[in-house]
């Protein structure tokens, strides 16, 4: 364990992936993940199937979670947090609280790979009542329902006939701070809509958004679909609440399209919420003392062309922990992190024995 | 406050004074809707709307009157039976059918469901086809019964306000402006294309059995009878049993 060595902060997809690519170039890695399990938030979530393709979201995190501890040059530490660093680029030192108590890590870089957090739709307002009415979920809660393949209102465990996707919320909003775009939940929210189409033929689903943001193949590969061969119905228009009408949920918006307002009864309400810092970003910036930007991410200082250095040498930063992002952003930006880290520690390296 | 789909059955976009042409039951629109998206056509017409308006943009009639080729995309892909309903009744008749929507980028056919809800339109005798037909029953007449085409004195110019008053003149001294005109031309108010009876029979046998005479039934009994009498009979005498 030493200066040829990287640790990784974060066990989710980004921090996987980083981990596997740095062994692949012949790198070693220690994995560091607080949860007592890998695989991030798709596991623990129960995401059911990956964006944009749909395909069961467990067996493909489990892989990518085989190749990293079935490597030799891996150490994976469970249920382990980072409380402090010290040492200089090169010649890190991470403080690691785990299981078996503080234990120093040696490594000569580091890769944040701690992701994102759902924004809690409890938060700032209350108009869209998900602490209020059963049948107000989230995109997540949606999707662990998707992964025992049902979908009901959990009011009365009845399958509904009519269901909404509420964009945007917690994003795109200068009252609640969160002034950026999410990214995915166009998208995931479109899948959603599909498989419950697919699940519930004879529901009526209804997308209500600002802009749909499906970018490259995501339109062909979701978007279309959804509309052409789903029939899922979007709508541009923002819902302003959700209010209880009888036994079923009233949404009120505007029509812009159709330049009518309206008020349409549902049975289940999702709202589609975007990506905050996890609390695991926030916290690890604080203890390796890298920049975070004004909405808590970490800061990445080297503009388009280098998506992961941070503002301190050494430490690199992958997927959710810089900002939204998708799963394919993921995957490329902990390959840049894992690349960036190694060739990091082999330039110390090369110069010392100078 | 208005919905955009079946929720609420009984809801109307117009109250009936309102709405210049009568209300049906929910069922009969959604009976409508159903025999234009059982059109062959219907899914090659229409995928997914962006709600762009590029279509709107492209669209001539867009210009002069309050119609838009994306509400009848819209309308049709959210299902919206109610509002399809009013479209057949009023803004399908403001679609001069050239098919600038065609420019669509998701392929749809704006134009095309226009077609289909015309047709619809006039098979089931829907009032706003009567009146929009009202003005060319002299030229199906002579279409369907000759094979060949109209002139302007055979125009009921009242039913064409939007042509203007020169329609009127011209069609009052059509023999003189034939006159003069320098070439040889077969558009005069006397004579015609020559149409074999060979092609004529053909007609007659196309209008009969695709079901174009049929539709006409519904919007003009009258016309529709003539026609009819007047198809068998040369039929029958053409030894064609039908």
């Amino acid at each position: 364990m030493s200066a040829d060595t990287v640790a990784v902060i974060g066990g989710g997809p980004g921090g996987l992936r980083a981990a596997d690519a740095i062994t692949e170039i012949g790198g070693k890695v220690v994995l560091i993940e607080q949860r007592d399990f890998l695989g991030g938030t798709p596991i623990a979530e129960n995401y059911a199937g990956l964006t944009p393709h749909g395909e069961p979201a467990r067996p493909q995190i489990e892989r990518m979670i085989e190749a990293v501890t079935s490597h030799p040059d891996a150490d994976v530490r469970l249920g382990s947090v980072v409380t402090a660093l010290s040492g200089e680029p090169g010649a890190y030192t991470l403080t690691v609280r785990g299981p078996a108590g503080d234990q120093l890590v040696e490594c000569g870089a580091i890769v944040l790979a701690t992701g994102f957090t759902h924004f809690d739709p409890g938060r700032e307002t209350q108009l869209y009542g998900y602490y209020e009415y059963p049948d107000v979920v989230t995109l997540p809660d949606l999707e662990s329902m998707l992964s025992q393949h049902q979908v009901v209102r959990p009011s009365n465990g009845q399958p509904p006939e009519r269901v909404c996707f509420i964009q945007c919320v917690g994003s795109r909003d200068r009252h609640i701070g969160n002034e950026y775009c999410s990214k995915v939940c166009c998208g995931v929210a479109s899948k959603e809509a599909i498989e419950i189409r697919q699940l519930l033929p004879g529901s009526k689903v209804y997308i209500f958004y600002i802009d749909m943001r499906m970018y490259g193949y995501w339109e062909n590969e979701i978007y279309w679909p959804a509309q052409e061969k789903h029939h899922v119905q979007y709508v541009k228009g923002m819902i302003t609440e959700v209010i209880a009408k009888g036994d079923r949920l009233l949404v009120r918006g505007e029509d812009t399209t159709m330049g009518r307002p309206m008020e349409l009864e549902m049975d289940l309400v999702v709202l589609s919420v975007g990506m905050e810092p996890s609390a695991g970003t926030k916290q690890m910036a604080r203890v390796l003392g890298v920049a975070q930007n004004k909405y808590g991410f970490i800061h990445a200082v080297g503009g388009p062309l280098d998506t992961v250095s941070t503002s301190r040498a050494g430490i690199f930063a992958c997927g959710a922990a810089l900002g939204p992002a998708d799963l394919e952003d993921t995957v490329s930006s902990a390959a840049g992190a894992a690349m960036k880290a190694v060739g990091f520690l082999r330039r110390r390296a090369a110069v010392s024995a100078d | 406050m208005t919905t955009t789909d079946a929720a609420k059955p009984d809801a109307h976009y117009k109250a009936p004074q309102v709405a210049g042409y009568a209300d049906v039951p929910y069922e009969e629109k959604a009976r409508l809707f159903d025999l234009v998206k059982s059109d062959l056509r219907f899914g090659d017409y229409l995928y997914g709307c962006y709600e762009c308006g590029i279509c709107v943009a492209a669209c001539p009639s867009a210009r002069f009157y309050d119609f838009s080729p994306r509400r009848i995309a819209q309308a049709a892909a959210r299902e919206d039976v109610e509002l399809i309903y009013q479209q057949m009744q009023e803004d399908i008749w403001e679609c001069s059918q050239c098919f600038s929507c065609l420019r669509c980028p998701r392929g749809n056919n704006p134009g095309g469901i226009i077609t289909i809800m015309r047709e619809v339109a006039v098979s089931n005798g829907l009032a706003s086809a009567r009146e929009a037909l009202a003005g060319y029953s002299r030229i199906i007449y002579k279409i369907m019964s000759t094979g060949t085409q109209v002139s302007p004195d055979m125009l009921q110019p009242d039913a064409f306000p939007d042509w203007g008053p020169e329609t009127g003149d011209v069609s009052a001294n059509l023999d003189l402006w034939r006159r003069a005109l320098p070439p040889e031309t077969l558009h005069t108010t006397t004579t015609g294309w020559a149409v074999s009876d060979r092609t004529l029979i053909e007609l007659y046998l196309i209008w009969l059995h695709t079901g174009s005479l049929d539709m006409i039934a519904e919007v003009d009994a009258s016309l529709h009878a003539i026609l009819q009498e007047l198809m068998e009979e040369r039929l029958e005498d053409e030894g064609i049993e039908l």
